[in-house]
């Protein structure tokens, strides 16, 4: 195995996750799509702890899984408090923050 | 080497399998059961890459910590089909948006393309000592930071969470 086919397998779950934030409308697919992005970026990083032979990268991922935790918690409550709100998790009824008038 | 390379293509069917179907299914229940499928394919893959704390780590937080909340969240909302979104347009956004992001994909590739083959590594690369070696020796003030980033998104939320907050 090669540096080589962790990178596009990374890249591909990256540009996964991007998909998925912009062509989706419900909200939780959303937050697993940014989700799937950040562990994309854990994997890359993975990856280049090996290819340097040092432990630094690997730190840098273990710290982002902290952050990865906290998103995940503040997100779910955001979540919950506008189910709560319009009953509906639709990102297009979550508009009252926005200036343009929308149908 | 072959057994290798075999358990690689088993986890990046089940990394890509997974992930393709929290983007496309209809249902939350199976988005949230496609997550867990990748979650559980990047510690394979961690664990395949040597580094075993890493594994370890993935295991615990993002499977046994993130996965069950989602969880738990999605089967408290008990949504009904009246409360989903209407998405008659999904597999058209899908199909050209992931048109749009091929040059974005081929720019990642060459900027990757040139890193060289994997070192050889020590025989302790990857278990917790080395880890903690890297951790308190670079990294403590981030870890540091970290601990307060933890404490303040606990709090923050708790706050957003309550529900008397629009009352």
């Amino acid at each position: 195995m090669s540096p080589l086919e962790f990178n596009i397998l990374s890249i591909a779950l990256f540009c996964i996750g991007i998909v998925g934030v912009i062509s989706r409308r419900n909200i939780f697919v959303i937050y697993m799509s940014v989700e799937l992005m950040l562990n994309a970026i854990n994997l890359i990083l993975a990856s280049f702890s090996k290819t340097n032979g040092n432990m630094n990268a690997s730190a840098i991922a273990l710290l982002m899984m902290a952050v990865i935790a906290a998103e995940a918690g503040v997100f779910l409550a955001i979540i919950m408090q506008l189910y709560r709100n319009k009953k509906s998790i639709d990102s297009n009824d979550h508009t009252s923050l926005s200036q343009k008038e929308f149908s | 080497m072959l057994l290798e390379n075999s358990i690689f293509a088993l986890l990046a069917i089940f990394l890509l399998t997974g992930s393709i179907t929290v983007i496309w299914a209809e249902s939350i229940i199976y988005s949230a059961f496609g997550f867990l499928t990748a979650l559980i394919a990047v510690a394979g893959l961690f664990a395949l890459l040597n580094n075993s704390f890493l594994f370890l780590a993935q295991l615990m937080v993002s499977v046994g910590a993130v996965v069950v909340l989602t969880l738990i969240v999605i089967m408290t909302m008990n949504l009904k089909d009246k409360n989903m979104p209407k998405e008659p347009y999904k597999n058209i956004w899908i199909v050209f948006s992931s048109l749009l992001l091929i040059p974005f994909a081929i720019m990642l590739y060459k900027g990757v393309s040139k890193i060289g083959n994997f070192k050889e590594i020590k025989e302790n690369f990857g278990d917790i000592k080395s880890m903690g070696e890297a951790l308190f020796n670079n990294w403590i003030l981030p870890f540091e930071i970290v601990s307060v980033l933890l404490l303040s998104a606990l709090v923050g939320a708790i706050i957003i969470g309550r529900k008397e907050l629009y009352r």
